[in-house]
């Protein structure tokens, strides 16, 4: 099988597996928070996913994940809450709402040379805090006074609301992260990695940059925009100050440093233990110290773990698979920490620090490695030609 | 038959007068070589036929079609690939993925599966094969120009625009480079060639055309060119030509 052949299947596996896990906690007199984890983590590895091919794979370093996110939030709540759209119709309206002020903003600012680096980054920003403007003064939006939800009927044949929250984010979580590795290992993945790398000597060579840069941002904010329209249920009440802050970018971009920009399943590794890690602070009662806790994190593994905290496990993946499950399977024999959440919390935290353990220090504590790490990897996000090479 | 016709060409950056009605042209098959003193145009030219800066006034035409202010990648896609003075690699890849990433673009335009396996024949063409996996970091001025050398003729151009791939070098790895560049000419690439270094120039080049002030001022075969005395002005001012 091609390597392509097996990623594409390991999607599919993964897929279906995870779609039978509600019905398996419910087998196993789980509780029920298990699904609202699962799904909210799916919610936040698409948004950094899509976050990530923009800027991850292009450079472009944007802060408008928010505006996509509530585009697709509020195009949903005020399609069904004010005009009586059903759900399944508003639905894919949070999309293409979010891809066209994509576009829209990709048409203005992608022409402007001038616009790159830090100012292409302020206009993201503004974005946000200009729809954040528009919807609580209109009130054909929002006009300040938020939308109510909990009255939008969800189809049936998607179960209960937690199955069907399940479900809708599995689909978007798996279609986005599935686009950002179609993007990576592919012509247009390359040529974006080459406008981060040297805008113009890309178009030099023949990358078409301006239409890639779009293609980059479509897929950004499209998919952004349709989880925020599953999400819009979640919420409940949509209120701006809720949906237009800065939390949403602030999170994905943590996430996406954190697991690694540039490699596809960077944001995925990084969403799953920033937001397992978020979660069980929160739960412990720990929420103000929550973002010290993660704020520090982050600083230190972006010390020592440049390249991510994918990369990394990849290059070392027997020392991640022991150390998880090891630290996993005591854990939970010995009931440690009293939930299964907790227990995988714990594990992904002490694999994360043992992965920082710098080369050089492990080559003179243990005389070696295991095996791959020996050799240096490529840079970050570039080794797919080697591997599909073969 | 000319391959790329220049016809008065003139590109002005505020007040200074880059180009002034440049016209001349490539012959299919043949190795032209640009000369002229500092900030004569030499490198505007190559920026405007690259696509890197439209002109302000005049017409370009390549393979018999217009080109005029088609965009660098359309350029690219056409068939005419350049190199950089200062080496311009990518660098988070390494040096097989540089040229992997333009045998996907240029003229070539080939799909991601099989760009590794093409890269290697380019590899092996530049002698790079041994530090293909490296960092471009850990590369040496030398061997970062061949790196612009492999990129380009990975794009598979019928065009190549050579800007001072000598300048900075030793005179042996001049005379490899020089080497190097009718390798390329062999395949049936045509060549224009900016450079400095005028007895490389001159050795390998059948034509040269000499640029000062942004305007042409010579052109011909190298021997005579190089003893017009206008460009021997141009190149050691007047005395130079009482001399």
């Amino acid at each position: 099988m091609t390597p392509r052949g097996r990623v594409l299947t390991g999607f599919l596996v993964a897929a279906v597996a995870l779609f039978f896990v509600p019905a398996l906690v419910e087998a196993a007199d789980l509780p029920r928070f298990f699904v609202i984890f699962l799904f909210t983590a799916f919610f936040w590895i698409a948004q950094s996913s899509s976050w990530n091919v923009l800027t991850g794979f292009s450079g472009y370093f944007s802060f408008g994940q928010g505006a996509w996110y509530g585009i697709g939030v509020y195009a949903v709540a005020v399609l069904t809450g004010k005009h009586g759209w059903s759900f399944i119709t508003a639905l894919p309206m949070a999309g293409l709402a979010a891809l066209v002020a994509g576009l829209g903003l990709g048409l203005v600012v992608f022409r402007l040379r001038r616009l790159t680096g830090e100012i292409f980054a302020l206009t993201t920003l503004a974005i946000a805090f200009v729809l954040a403007a528009l919807a609580r003064l209109l009130p054909a939006i929002d006009g300040g006074t938020g939308v109510f939800m909990t009255g939008t009927p969800i189809p049936e044949f998607l179960g209960d609301f937690t199955t069907a929250m399940y479900r809708m984010t599995l689909v978007i979580m798996i279609l986005t992260v599935l686009a950002a590795y179609l993007t990576y290992s592919s012509r247009l993945g390359w040529g974006l990695f080459s406008i981060r790398d040297d805008e113009s000597v890309a178009g030099g060579l023949g990358v078409p940059v301006f239409r890639y840069k779009m293609t980059a941002l479509g897929i950004n904010s499209f998919f952004a925009g349709l989880m925020g329209g599953v999400w819009s249920l979640q919420l409940g009440f949509v209120t701006v100050d809720d949906v237009f802050n800065i939390r949403v970018p602030l999170f994905v971009i943590l996430m996406s440093v954190l697991g690694g920009l540039g490699h596809w399943m960077g944001p995925v590794v990084g969403a799953v233990i920033i937001f397992t890690l978020s979660d069980r602070l929160n739960s412990a009662g720990l929420t103000d110290v929550n973002q010290i806790i993660i704020g520090s994190l982050l600083v230190v593994l972006a010390l020592a773990v440049k390249e991510g905290v994918y990369v990394r496990m990849r290059d070392r993946w027997v020392t991640t698979l022991v150390t998880f499950f090891g630290v996993m399977a005591i854990a939970t024999i010995f009931d440690l920490m009293g939930s299964l959440i907790s227990d995988f919390a714990v594990a992904m935290v002490v694999t994360v620090l043992v992965l920082m353990v710098p080369d050089r220090l492990r080559e003179r504590v243990r005389g070696g490695g295991d095996g791959p790490d020996q050799q240096e990897g490529p840079p970050v996000g570039m080794e797919t030609v080697a591997e599909t090479g073969q | 038959m000319s391959l790329l016709a220049v016809s008065d060409v003139s590109k002005r950056f505020g007040g200074v007068v880059a180009l002034d009605g440049v016209t001349m042209e490539i012959k299919d098959g043949e190795i032209l070589g640009l000369v002229g003193p500092n900030g004569s145009g030499k490198s505007t030219l190559i920026n405007v036929l690259s696509g890197f800066y439209p002109a302000d006034r005049g017409r370009v035409s390549f393979g018999g079609a217009d080109a005029t202010d088609l965009p660098a990648h359309k350029l690219a896609a056409l068939g005419i690939a350049r190199t950089y003075q200062i080496p311009r690699p990518f660098d988070t890849m390494t040096p097989r993925q540089n040229i992997a990433v333009s045998h996907m673009f240029g003229h070539s335009r080939h799909s991601f599966d099989g760009a590794r396996e093409a890269a290697q024949e380019w590899l092996e063409f530049t002698g790079l094969a041994d530090v293909a996996d490296l960092g471009v970091g850990e590369l040496t001025l030398h061997q970062l120009k061949f790196l612009e050398l492999a990129r380009a003729l990975a794009t598979q151009p019928s065009l190549l625009l050579l800007d001072e791939v000598l300048a900075g070098l030793n005179p042996n790895e001049i005379d490899e480079s020089v080497e190097m560049i009718r390798r390329i000419h062999s395949q049936g690439i045509t060549i224009l060639i900016v450079e400095h270094v005028v007895r490389a120039v001159t050795a390998l080049s059948d034509r040269l055309v000499v640029l000062n002030h942004g305007a042409v001022i010579a052109e011909g075969e190298p021997g005579e060119v190089m003893s017009d005395p206008a460009v021997v002005t141009a190149y050691l001012g007047d005395r130079g030509r009482s001399a």
